[in-house]
């Protein structure tokens, strides 16, 4: 006896509208993803149709976040016209089976722009502090 | 060894002795030197048929050995033997089918040459530095792939996509889909020298090749270097014996004669008394290296051997037949000894006292045969 | 309790005393009275000692009808002269020729008074309190039986020598032991005592034997002794097990055997357990089913050893090869005996039994009853409790690998995210 599995026991329904999606497992404080396809308008907490991959966002002790995609059914389900919705399409972007994610840029943008910021208030506090050395 | 070093480097501060050091120091004290198959490929010759047949029958199976008694599998009482009833046509049929599954207990692990590092830049997007600090590892987990064929990306802080190597493949294929014994981090019998060191102290080759096998694929560095110290402490001690009979004979015996290191092992045969297998290691030279005097000689003396059944112990009685072949083996034998050898005076002298038994033992049988021909 | 005794120890030397002053009374009279005195007939002289206890030590048939004694049997009848020597009294007297020799060295000896020995009492309510306890009889675990004190189960040790004849190497075990009561004429109601034993070398021969007799070390002794005779050679699969399966019954008792693999032990009932004991089989389940009589269960299963066949006379019985297959051999083809000479395939006929379970137990299917579920399998709430901890299924082993790993149940995250109450320490 367990649970179900996690590859999908949920009702398929063909002409309804299906997303893959990032549904989060995992516990309190540690959050762990499945890739599935699911109806659009189903709950994350319902079964899903069909899990496709996993995605751990904390990264291992190499300071790797660990993505698996089964990329077959992933192109199986977009042949259907299944939405993708963003995160999974950044996820599916870095790993170069889409083009990268406009959002990913922008991210990376913002990251890069946070950190200039810094370095500059940084070295301005360095500069402010000097002074009444010399 | 390695802790007497360590603790005179921490005595003498004067003369600090690295790591590295001490791993060489106590290895030339055995004269073991871990060695990789980094030159030429061995792959095609080992994999060649001849090679194939030589090696299977230089391993010299017993069957009590092969199918001795093995740890049942996580069962705390031994399975109830099964009996049946059979006739002479169906015992050949179950004999013949215990000859298959001995060939596929004793497939011997590839020899192959080293692997080389995946560089290997998919694409590049600079606008994409720091989006994270961590890698982004992607596992193509479609089913029914091998493992060597899967897609295993990652996409490092500084934007590249790159295919993984071998290592991080190694780590994640295991992630996924695990392989029965293998552990993630390396086992400390193999990571710690000291420990490896004991254990082939206490000749558990068997154990350690056993073991390597299931950890490591066979053109990893580690492997290589692994099973290559086993061979040489092996080849050291001359305890051939203890891996006759087992899957990883054979590829002692392709390591001893890649590496040209075979005297000992020829030695060990001429001694025990095996002299037609001491003439297949010399068609297996020919084979490899072919530097042997009379090679072509040794490999039509083999097409004679091949046939013969295999002998797990000395013969007691001689047909005539028998007495042609092994004297046509010892006089190619001797010619190598004379032309190839290493170890020249002490093969020579095991020859000979190989030559005196023999002739004891074809007046024997022949003594024997004319006493039952009279009667 | 030793104040029980001394009371009455006191009331039995009184009466002597009465005695002694009545005759310094008769004495001073100066009157000629006979020295028997009718004054001092009292309770404890007028019966004797025997049944004096009696009456301290047992109830009454009517007084057990009511409830008396419930602690009977808990005083025991004592001893009261033990311990204690003629002419050795509470005055520390010393008579030549009584308690001491005559002549010591060269002086005669004179009847004299010694100083008290103060030590003698405590030494003799010592002596009595020592049998007053009830003392069950001890046994270290390895003689004991299989229950208790009782004999069954219990190593009497090898059967006698007969003339030069030692059996060494042998060793007899009690199955039973029970009394049998006999009807007589002129006796009425007799005992008798019956033991089982079984005596076996460990290397194939063993015995069992019947002995009776009126008391139980003689029943013992006869049935190890006629057992020592009736001693029967078994042959034993390569010195752990029998040869093959085997069905055997005496009476309503039936036995199933089945052969095991080495490790298995002996899993059967526990007669069965010291006859294969004795014998020297190590490897063994047996099913007894039917009437568990367990001189029928012993009999039964000598009956169904003797009967066995080896492998050498089943081959020969089916002219065929006898092949073993086991499965830590991984299943290679062993032959375990060959027959002089072998059929072929057109000789074996259609409806011949080839299987050799069913060979063996003479066309004979065991009924394999059907297992059920455990009875909370099948409750709503065992459902609920399996979904509940599905989760936690993996965390023993990963606390474990944490532990070989780190030391202590922790991770590489822990020094990543410390705890808050530490860092605030």
């Amino acid at each position: 006896m367990s649970l179900p599995p996690a590859s999908g026991t949920g009702r398929y329904f063909a002409r309804a509208a299906k997303s893959i999606r990032l549904i989060r497992q995992g516990c309190t404080n540690r959050p762990f993803f499945h890739i599935s396809v699911t109806h659009r308008r189903r709950l994350n907490s319902q079964p899903v149709i069909e899990q496709l991959g996993s995605y751990d966002p904390m990264p291992n002790t190499n300071n790797e976040k660990l993505v698996a995609l089964n990329l077959e059914r992933v192109k199986f389900w977009l042949g259907k016209g299944a939405h993708v919705t963003d995160p999974v399409a950044e996820l599916l972007g870095l790993s170069g089976f889409f083009p990268i994610h406009p959002r990913s840029y922008m991210t990376a943008w913002r990251n890069r722009r946070t950190e200039r910021e810094n370095i500059a208030k940084l070295e301005a506090e360095q500069a402010k502090a000097k002074p009444p050395a010399s | 060894m390695s802790l007497i070093f360590r603790k005179l480097a921490r005595n003498n501060p004067r003369n600090i002795i690295t790591d590295a050091q001490i791993l060489v120091i106590s290895c030339r004290k055995l004269s073991i030197v871990p060695s990789v198959y980094d030159g030429e490929d061995p792959a095609p010759k080992f994999f060649s048929s001849n090679v194939q047949v030589l090696l299977k029958r230089l391993t010299r199976p017993d069957f009590t050995k092969v199918f001795r008694k093995r740890t049942s599998h996580g069962l705390t009482v031994l399975k109830t033997p099964t009996y049946k009833f059979l006739t002479n046509e169906e015992l050949e049929e179950e004999i013949a089918k215990a000859n298959e599954r001995a060939d596929r207990l004793l497939q011997m692990p590839p020899v192959v040459k080293i692997q080389q590092h995946i560089e290997d830049v998919l694409s590049k997007d600079p606008a994409l530095v720091g989006y994270d600090t961590a890698k982004y590892i992607f596992t193509d987990i479609t089913f029914g792939v091998a493992n060597e064929h899967r897609f295993i990306v990652e996409r490092d802080p500084d934007g590249y996509l790159r295919s993984c190597d071998h290592d991080v493949r190694k780590r994640l294929n295991q992630v996924y889909f695990p392989t029965l014994g293998r552990k993630l981090r390396e086992p400390v019998m193999f990571s710690d020298l000291e420990k490896f060191n004991s254990l082939l102290d206490r000749e558990q080759y068997e154990f350690v090749l056993d073991r390597a096998c299931v950890q490591y694929e066979p053109d990893e560095p580690s492997y290589q270097k692994i099973t290559s110290m086993t061979y040489q402490h092996v080849d050291n001690k001359s305890k051939y014996e203890l891996l006759r009979s087992t899957r990883h004979f054979g590829p002692l015996v392709f390591y001893l004669t890649w590496h040209q290191t075979m005297d000992k092992l020829m030695l060990e045969l001429l001694q025990s008394g095996a002299v037609r297998e001491a003439v297949l290691l010399t068609a297996l030279r020919q084979d490899i290296h072919g530097d042997v005097a009379n090679g072509d000689v040794a490999r039509t003396i083999v097409q004679q051997i091949l046939p013969t059944p295999v002998q797990l112990t000395k013969p007691e009685t001689l047909t005539e037949e028998d007495i042609q072949l092994d004297s046509k083996c010892v006089e190619c034998i001797e010619k190598y000894i004379v032309s190839n050898s290493s170890m020249k005076s002490q093969q020579e002298l095991a020859l000979q006292g190989f030559r005196e038994h023999y002739q004891q033992l074809i007046e024997l049988s022949r003594g024997l045969k004319k006493a039952h021909g009279k009667q | 309790m030793t104040t029980k005794i001394l009371t009455l120890g006191n009331i039995l030397s009184r009466p002597i005393n009465i005695l002694l002053k009545q005759n310094n009374v008769t004495s001073n009279l100066k009157t000629n009275f006979s020295t028997t005195s009718v004054a001092c007939v009292n309770f404890f002289n007028k019966l004797p000692a025997e049944k004096l206890w009696k009456s301290v030590t047992s109830v009454s048939n009517a007084g057990a009808k009511k409830g008396r004694g419930r602690g009977a049997g808990r005083i025991r009848i004592r001893d009261l002269n033990r311990g204690q020597m003629i002419g050795v009294g509470r005055i520390n007297m010393l008579w030549p020729g009584l308690s001491a020799p005559v002549i010591r060295g060269r002086e005669l000896l004179k009847q004299q008074r010694l100083p008290d020995d103060q030590e003698r009492l405590e030494k003799l309510i010592k002596i009595r309190d020592s049998m007053t306890k009830f003392r069950r009889l001890k046994l270290s675990p390895i003689e004991r039986g299989w229950s208790g004190t009782k004999m069954p189960g219990r190593s009497l040790g090898p059967p006698d020598p007969i003339g030069e004849d030692a059996f060494t190497g042998f060793d007899t075990k009690v199955l039973q032991l029970r009394s049998l009561l006999i009807m007589k004429g002129n006796l009425g109601r007799t005992r008798n005592f019956q033991a089982l034993v079984v005596t076996g070398n460990g290397q194939g021969l063993a015995g069992f034997g019947f002995g009776k007799a009126k008391e139980v070390p003689a029943a013992l002794r006869k049935a190890k002794n006629r057992s020592g005779q009736k001693l029967m050679h078994f042959e034993i699969y390569n010195g752990h097990t029998i040869y093959h399966d085997f069905y055997t019954a005496f009476g309503k008792t039936k036995i199933f055997v089945q052969k095991k693999n080495e490790g298995y032990g002996l899993v059967c009932h526990r007669a069965i357990k010291e006859i294969c004991q004795a014998i020297g089989i190590k490897d063994l389940r047996a099913k007894v089913e039917g009437s568990n009589n367990l001189q029928h269960i012993v009999k039964a299963f000598f009956i169904g050893l003797l009967q066995q066949r080896t492998h050498q006379q089943l081959a020969e019985e089916k002219k065929l090869h006898l092949v073993e297959y086991k499965a830590e051999n991984e299943y290679f083809p062993k032959v375990v005996a060959s027959p002089s000479e072998v059929r072929t395939k057109d000789q074996v006929q259609k409806n011949e039994t080839l299987d050799f379970t069913q060979y063996v137990m003479n066309d004979k299917v065991i009924l394999k009853k059907k297992k059920f579920p455990r009875f909370y399998e099948t409750m709503p709430h065992y459902k609920t409790y399996l979904k509940k901890y599905e989760k936690y299924r993996n965390h023993e082993k990963i606390r474990l690998n944490l532990k070989v790993e780190y030391g202590e149940v922790k991770s590489f995250l822990t020094d990543k995210y410390p705890e808050k109450a530490e860092t605030e320490a």
